[in-house]
């Protein structure tokens, strides 16, 4: 019979509060994922930092499906690749390269998420790559940085470019893969990642029509991304809008293996 | 900061405080909440359904904000004036930024009961069309010549914003929002959820006839004028008599059954 991640004993009591609330989060975020129609089966990956210790963090247990993972079934990892936790799963290799580059790379973010949706690895296979379309696309706007496709990302010296292209942005598009997103907490990525998808989506389906379209002046996208960017730098400014303890209650009541 | 997981309760009896008019007002607008919900309507905690709330005092109805609309009740909805302020303190906040669009068109047309928005990849792909809405099918006919347009200024919180909101939207009753998403109102929620529903579905069924005739190189067949002004005027006269469709009973009965817990 298949390991089932549910039956693992909890490690709540042998870490801290902190790292246990971020376990949880992390393991809904892995839920969601299916929730929303943008699971790759067992493949692409969603990490988060854990509190106290700025050099380690949490990834998925590499095998199993994204709708089961738990809070106790994520892998502690450092930025060297050494596990510190103890499972019968592995990390998935192309999954430490993409996420130690970023948290490694950037202080500031404490989550990081991939998918490869079909809108999105279109999107990034697409010369120009994200259109402006809408005003949920202005979020991106000159704000969607992008690195080309390098084969399976298990190889080292890929990291420092990953580090290089992804700069000082939230958002990127792996070119002819899929998307990527960062965030300073758990929900921010989780929010972001939900509106990059929805607007490679449209996209999709706009551009799919070759029909003349109605252009935003680049003025009204600079001054929009500019509100964007000013209304969510304030801290906890994107509670309400995504929605987080919502998405969460709904799991819950529908399953809650994913808080043990 | 500590996750919260404990579902947020309503800190007053708001049945009791209410009258029966505004308690059925408040559960038909759940109601719609559960609905959007249901047919992937929704944009985590963006976009707003409000309703005039029953009696004189120009009161609206409006989802609590930070919830998604599966969490929705009768109860947990919120009271607000025309500005966003809350008048019923039932415990939850509103987003007043996201009634900007809704009041201007509360405070134009008295006519209207619901005002619904959305965000949808169907709705807001349309609203990048310079074409518009075709009258392409039997849905999408039901909007011939009675869809207005209202281009994309940026984010709506700039209150001159409003006039000209209510001067596109003129007499019609559903709007697309350029570059943005849709607009659909209604004499009541059933009427409202009516029109949302019947322009996401024109909206996703002319994305995908337009990719395939881009694609093949054979062209959209439209019906002629005569037939599309025959049965819009006909959709128009058949609705325009009864506000309560066939087919809003029939969705009550089954969120009775599956998920009553949005009339409480």
């Amino acid at each position: 019979m298949a390991l089932d991640a549910a039956s693992l004993p909890s490690i709540e009591a042998q870490v801290s509060p902190e790292e246990w609330q971020t376990r949880i989060e992390l393991a809904a975020f892995y839920r969601l994922i299916p929730k929303h129609g943008m699971d790759d089966l067992v493949g692409t990956h969603i990490s988060a930092r854990v509190p106290g210790h700025p050099d380690q963090f949490l990834i998925n247990p590499y095998g199993v499906l994204f709708d089961e993972i738990t809070a106790s079934s994520l892998i502690k990892v450092n930025m060297e690749g050494d596990v510190l936790s103890d499972g019968p799963w592995p990390v998935n290799a192309a999954g430490f390269t993409i996420h130690s580059a970023v948290l490694s790379g950037r202080p500031d973010v404490m989550c990081t998420a991939h998918t490869h949706t079909i809108a999105g690895m279109a999107v990034s296979s697409v010369e120009g790559g994200l259109t402006p379309l809408t005003q949920k696309h202005m979020r991106f706007y000159k704000n969607l940085a992008s690195h080309p496709y390098e084969g399976i990302a298990d190889d080292a010296d890929e990291c420092a470019r990953l580090q290089r292209d992804l700069a000082g942005h939230d958002a990127m598009l792996l070119e002819n893969h899929g998307l990527l997103t960062c965030g300073p907490t758990i929900r921010a990525a989780w929010a972001l990642l939900y509106n990059l998808e929805k607007c490679c989506q449209t996209q999709l389906a706009v551009e799919a029509t070759g029909a003349e379209l109605v252009v935003p002046s680049e003025e009204l996208c600079d001054r929009t991304r500019g509100m964007f960017q000013r209304m969510l730098a304030k801290p906890g400014a994107g509670d309400r809008l995504d929605a987080w303890e919502s998405s969460l209650r709904l799991l819950a009541r529908e399953d809650d293996s994913f808080m043990h | 900061m500590p996750l919260d997981l404990s579902q947020p309760l309503p800190t007053i009896d708001v049945k009791a405080a209410v009258s029966p008019e505004e308690w059925e007002a408040r559960v038909e607008l759940a109601a719609l909440y559960r609905l959007a919900a249901r047919h992937g309507m929704t944009d985590l905690g963006g976009t707003h359904f409000s309703m005039r709330a029953p009696g004189p005092e120009h009161h609206f109805l409006i989802n609590p904000y930070g919830l998604l609309f599966e969490e929705v009740t009768a109860s947990n909805l919120v009271k607000i004036d025309v500005d966003g302020n809350i008048v019923l303190d039932n415990g939850f906040a509103v987003n007043p930024a996201g009634f900007t669009i809704h009041s201007a068109i509360h405070m134009a047309r008295e006519d209207l009961v619901c005002v619904a928005h959305t965000h949808t990849v169907a709705g807001m792909g349309v609203s990048c069309l310079k074409v518009g809405l075709l009258p392409m099918t039997q849905h999408s006919l039901r909007f011939h010549n009675r869809l207005s347009y209202h281009d994309w200024e940026g984010v709506a919180t700039n209150l001159d914003e409003r006039e000209r909101l209510v001067q596109d939207l003129g007499t019609n009753n559903n709007m697309i929002l350029r570059n943005h998403g849709l607009l659909c109102c209604g004499r009541s929620v059933p009427e409202a959820w009516r029109n949302l529903f019947a322009l996401e579905k024109s909206c996703a069924s002319q994305l995908q006839a337009m990719a395939i005739s881009k694609a093949t190189g054979r062209p959209i067949v439209l019906p002629s004028e005569a037939v599309r002004q025959g049965t819009s005027d006909k959709l128009e006269e058949r609705h325009g008599k009864a506000t309560v469709s066939r087919d809003w009973p029939g969705q009550i009965a089954k969120l009775d059954r599956e998920e009553p817990d949005y009339k409480t």
